[in-house]
């Protein structure tokens, strides 16, 4: 795919003679003949962007005539003439936004519409203040097409809106707009959209967020696996807890491009003290048990029959606690909970408004580190001092690191959870009683609101494009092979049979079929296709 | 020292950032020139050396003319700047509106293919007929190191092979297809076939055994790298059914039959040749004995171990060679009834051929795919007597008769047959104890000659460039993308996953390329070659899908499908 910034014009001349167009590249010596499209190609060559040429160009010339001629420019370019290979043109774009205080531009690609209703009203909650508070570190645009439905994008001032107008017959897909001068795109999409050919734009870096939503559990690994597939080192695949890099981990489908950058937290001014906090949660639940007995909160995200099941349990084995219970679809579907246990989620403004008095009636929060949980919402409960006793297989996630204890606990991607419910209720029990390492732990906990910022988030998004571009130059340091591989037959004059080979013209040899194979699969495919693509074919035919 | 007044090439002078340049179009380079330099070469094409350094010493110093002088000659030799030979632009303007090619034959001077005495292998000498004949139809430019006429609608250009890929642009311009001969040129012809410049190029190839799978290994390298307006030329249908066997497109071998001159090989009064032979030879026995003819080189892989064997069973036949030495055997003690008749130039070979009342062609030869004497052979009226192996019986039909031969199943050195000498022998007598087939097949072997003619030959060529044009109309490159997804770990080792693969709905132009949905899920193996299609032949595909699934059948069916996508979405 070509994109002119990889490439500097060398010094060059051109001229015409005999009604032929020539360029005469001055550092090599050689001379080209180009067409009509090459000439005006090369005349924009220093001083425009591939789009900006490309919209230019496309009134005069075929779409296909144009790519045409910058491919055979920059095939040029890979065998020495006229163009040379850049490396430092990334660079100082970085440096560019740093020293200038200036903001990296941001494409934001929008299905809200479609999305919006498949999410929690916690989950586009934070991606309204994502958005926000990114839109100061960056700024944010998305693109709207007046063929299309108007993107539910109105209600988010923090992106502007690109309308594009699209002439009658145009064949450009809107990725093609995403290269216009764009430092990044930032993808949010949770299934498997259009979104995905963002990721054939060369160069530009792709900030992609998983949520790792409840809701969305069952098209995750899916997802994930696609999204593999298509990142290249450039890319960076974003999640939102620990836990579920350790979970892609532990799957295998992990590539090193994925960060571990949790939502930023919302924490508003206590109401008073912990006493006052579960008079009031009494007082709305209609429940004294909130007011007189140890408030646990259970922040969960479990597949609603297995949660039912195993919270159930628990309840029944510790009737002296109040247990809160936050799970969305849970709150939906558990309709006869033990008497010990409510549950709850926020699912509008009002809601929203009496959850901070929740969490700081609890004692303790306690939350399965699997796929489904929001951190998010585990670090706004404790971030009132409650210190956390995290379900775990994976050790001690991260973010609570130094807040809280580990159960041993494990659980498989059809949602059976398991855990010793004795050893839970002996840690849980034991956590309740006042001591030293709880204190710390509380302290610890109650610092995670200034750990865990909208403003935090927004600026390792932004670091995570600076890498990209990064990347992006590193990438094309490993230049194409201007004298590819011929794959071919090889006779075996001893045997009389033939099999496949690869030779090498340039040093008269045959060499390894399935390097070769790699070597030229590696400039199309990231590493993770061409694993997928080799380990299908081991144990059919006699792969090495 | 140059010679002035010379002629220059097309040159275009220009000035960047100060220094001046001269742009040599007709071999794409610049040349830096110094203010000297530059004023020579104003002048060089009217004026004498003389005339040129008295205009120079009014603005420069002896040196600095002394030193332009050198630089110019140093890039004369380069072939730059300065036209090595004739002005051949008139030439090439008004004398011929013919097509043009390009001959590339870097191992041969062009002079040898019209002074046919210099050429002695059976290839040079098709090769040069085929060439003297294919001028009634094309011009043909030679790539040599000047420029020059050689005959009418024949040239020399001054065009080195290290040139070509330089200068794609302006060949493909100029010429209608280039013509080369296969003989393992990997170094050049290889990387030209990278450039959708370059007109189409058609590979005369003779040989597809021997040499030790050389030959064949080097024929399967082409095969893969070719473009699809390329084309290999091969001498009978037999070389072009081999190939099938070992490729999966064998329409990229084409029959290019040798032909003869019918006109200088002909039957002649047969008791008058061997007379004229027996004389030559100083053996009368020549006169009235019954002849078994071999006119090759006297080798082990043309047979010669096997005429000898032949020549020892039949002493009553006398057996004449014809060639240019007898090699090894020449110390040997040969059986009395084998009589070396010399080496003759080729205007005398229908005497000699005509001296033989039976023309016996044991070849062993990898290399042996046509058999051009056994065509002049019968073009005199003798019938041949060959082996049952490549391309030989369907020159012949069944104007000869066809001994047995074990053919080989792997190539030893470059033999790969060995003729039964029994059988062999049978043969001869039979032809040569009954006169009634003797001349029917005499007859019918002067018929069936006849019909191979070089013209025919050319023609031919002619009309296959013209196929290769068409099919380079409708190359199409392949400009989809696509996706290869890892297998769902938790799905592995439970079923067979259908799909990990995907071809995107965008190409790589941002076109869209399919309705509706962002991507469609493909076998892993249909993208496996989309992939190796991006920059790589069909052909290449093909030796990847060949070794790695293991279902031919299967394995052909899905590069149908994926060309018929590529093709489809462009």
């Amino acid at each position: 795919m070509v994109s002119h910034t990889r490439y500097r014009l060398k010094r060059h001349h051109k001229f015409e003679q005999d009604d032929r167009k020539y360029v005469a590249d001055i550092e090599t010596g050689d001379i080209v003949q180009i067409n009509d499209v090459e000439w005006q190609i090369l005349s924009r060559y220093a001083s425009q962007t591939l789009h900006q040429m490309i919209e230019a160009l496309k009134k005069t010339y075929k779409l296909t005539t144009i790519f045409d001629g910058i491919e055979r420019l920059e095939h040029l370019g890979r065998e020495g003439t006229l163009l040379h290979p850049v490396v430092e043109a990334v660079e100082p774009t970085v440096a560019h936004w740093q020293q200038r205080d200036q903001k990296p531009k941001v494409l934001v690609p929008f299905h809200f519409t479609v999305e919006k209703s498949s999410l929690d009203y916690i989950t586009n909650l934070n991606r309204y203040q994502f958005l926000t508070h990114l839109a100061a570190f960056a700024e944010l645009e998305t693109l709207s097409f007046p063929e299309e439905k108007k993107t539910a994008v109105q209600d988010l001032d923090a992106v502007e809106v690109r309308n594009i107008d699209v002439a009658a017959g145009n064949a450009l897909m809107p990725p093609w707009y995403a290269m216009d001068g764009y430092n990044g795109i930032l993808l949010l999409s949770q299934f498997l959209t259009d979104d995905l050919l963002y990721y054939r734009i060369p160069d530009v870096p792709i900030v992609h967020c998983i949520e790792g939503s409840q809701r969305l559990q069952h098209v995750l690994l899916k997802v994930l696996l696609m999204l593999r597939a298509f990142q290249s080192p450039k890319d960076t695949l974003v999640v939102k807890a620990s836990w579920m890099k350790e979970w892609i981990t532990e799957l295998g489908v992990l590539a090193d491009n994925v960060r571990v950058i949790p939502d930023g937290i919302d924490v508003v001014a206590p109401i008073g003290d912990k006493a006052l906090a579960k008079q009031h949660t009494a007082a709305l639940f209609e429940n004294p048990m909130f007011a007189k007995q140890p408030v646990v909160g259970l922040i969960s995200g479990f597949e609603p029959r297995r949660g039912a099941a195993w919270i159930s349990e628990f309840a029944r084995a510790n009737p002296h606690l109040a247990i809160f219970v936050y799970d969305t679809l849970l709150e939906q579907q558990y309709r006869y909970p033990p008497e010990n246990v409510v549950i709850f989620s926020a699912d509008d403004e009002e809601t929203l408004s009496v959850l901070p008095i929740f969490f700081q009636a609890l004692d303790l929060v306690c939350f399965p580190a699997m796929p489904g949980t929001p951190l998010s919402i585990v670090l706004e409960a404790m971030a009132y001092g409650a210190p956390c006793v995290a379900m775990t297989k994976y050790g001690m996630p991260a973010e609570v690191s130094g807040a809280g204890v580990v159960v041993k606990s494990d659980w498989d991607h059809a949602s059976n959870f398991r855990i010793s419910i004795s050893e839970l209720s002996n840690t849980i029990n034991q956590w309740l009683k006042p001591s030293h390492t709880r204190t710390e732990c509380e302290n610890v906990a109650k610092g995670l609101a200034q750990k865990f910022t909208w403003e935090k988030v927004a600026q390792k998004i932004v670091q995570c494009f600076e890498e990209g571009h990064q990347q992006s130059v590193n990438a094309f340091r490993r230049e194409r092979n201007v004298s590819p591989p011929v794959f071919c037959r090889r006779y075996d004059p001893g045997s009389g049979t033939t099999e496949s080979s690869v030779y090498r013209a340039g040093s008269n040899r045959y060499d390894c079929l399935k390097t070769a194979l790699a070597e030229i699969l590696v400039e199309q495919h990231t590493p993770a296709e061409i694993e997928a693509v080799f380990k299908h074919f081991q144990g059919k035919a006699s792969l090495p | 020292m140059l010679d002035f007044p010379k002629m220059l090439h097309a040159l275009y002078f220009f000035e960047e950032a100060g220094a001046s340049y001269a742009a040599d179009l007709e071999k794409a380079r610049v040349v830096e020139l110094s203010a000297a330099m530059a004023d020579i070469l104003k002048v060089a094409e009217t004026q004498t050396h003389t005339e040129i350094v008295r205009i120079l010493r009014a603005s420069y110093a002896e040196e600095a003319i002394l030193e332009a002088f050198e630089r110019l000659a140093e890039l004369e030799k380069e072939g730059l700047l300065f036209n090595r030979g004739e002005n051949l632009q008139w030439s090439f303007e008004t004398e011929s509106k013919w097509r043009k090619l390009l001959v590339v034959l870097p191992n041969f001077s062009v002079d040898s293919f019209f002074d046919i005495e210099t050429l002695s292998a059976g290839t040079n000498m098709a090769l040069s007929y085929m060439i003297r004949h294919l001028t009634k139809y094309a011009d043909l430019h030679f790539t040599g190191s000047q420029n020059r006429k050689i005959t009418d609608g024949v040239y020399e250009v001054d065009i080195n092979i290290e040139d070509l890929v330089r200068l794609r642009s302006q060949i493909g311009e100029t010429y209608y297809g280039i013509l080369t001969l296969h003989q393992e040129q990997e170094r050049w012809l290889l990387p030209l076939y990278r450039y959708p410049e370059f007109p189409p190029i058609l590979v005369q190839c003779h040989a597809p055994r021997g040499h030790g799978g050389q030959a064949m290994n080097s024929l399967l390298r082409h095969y893969a790298a070719m473009r699809e307006c390329d084309g290999f030329t091969a001498p009978s249908d037999y070389v072009r059914e081999f190939y099938a066997d070992y490729v999966w497109d064998p329409s990229f071998f084409n029959t290019l039959p040798n032909g003869v001159d019918a006109e200088l090989f002909k039957p002649m009064d047969k008791a008058a040749a061997k007379r004229e032979i027996a004389k030559t030879a100083g053996d009368d026995r020549i006169e009235s004995a019954s002849t078994v003819g071999y006119l090759s080189r006297v080798q082990s892989e043309k047979g010669a171990s096997v005429y000898l064997k032949l020549a020892k069973l039949n002493p009553h036949l006398l057996f004449l060679i014809a060639g240019p030495s007898l090699g090894r055997y020449a110390s040997r003690k040969l059986p009395d009834n084998l009589v070396y008749v010399g080496f003759h130039p080729r205007e005398k070979l229908p005497l000699i051929y005509n001296a033989f009342d039976v023309y016996c062609f044991p070849s062993m030869s990898g290399e042996e795919t046509f058999g051009l004497t056994v065509l002049e052979a019968m073009a005199c009226g003798v019938p041949p007597v060959v082996p049952n192996f490549d391309g030989v019986p369907s020159v012949v039909g069944d104007t000869g008769l066809v001994a047995d031969a074990d053919n080989f199943d792997q190539d030893i050195a470059t033999l790969v047959s060995y003729p039964c000498p029994i059988d062999f022998s049978d043969k001869i007598n039979r032809l040569l104890n009954n006169a009634e087939l003797w001349q029917t097949l005499s007859k019918k072997a002067r018929e069936r000659a006849v019909l191979f003619t070089w013209d025919k030959t050319a023609d031919r060529i002619v009309k296959l460039f013209e196929a290769l044009h068409r099919k380079k109309k409708l190359i199409n490159r392949n400009r989809l993308l696509n996706v290869f997804v890892p297998p769902h770990p938790l799905e592995e080792g439970q079923h067979e996953p259908t799909h990990k693969s995907f071809v995107l709905s965008m190409n790589e132009h941002y076109e869209r390329c399919f309705i509706r949905d962002a991507m469609y899920p493909l076998r892993v193996e249909d993208g496996l070659v989309l992939s190796i299609l991006k920059d790589h032949t069909p052909r290449e595909a093909e030796a990847i899908l060949a070794e790695w699934v293991p279902d031919k059948t299967e394995a052909r069916a899905i590069l149908k499908r994926v060309l018929g996508l590529v093709n489809g979405t462009t």
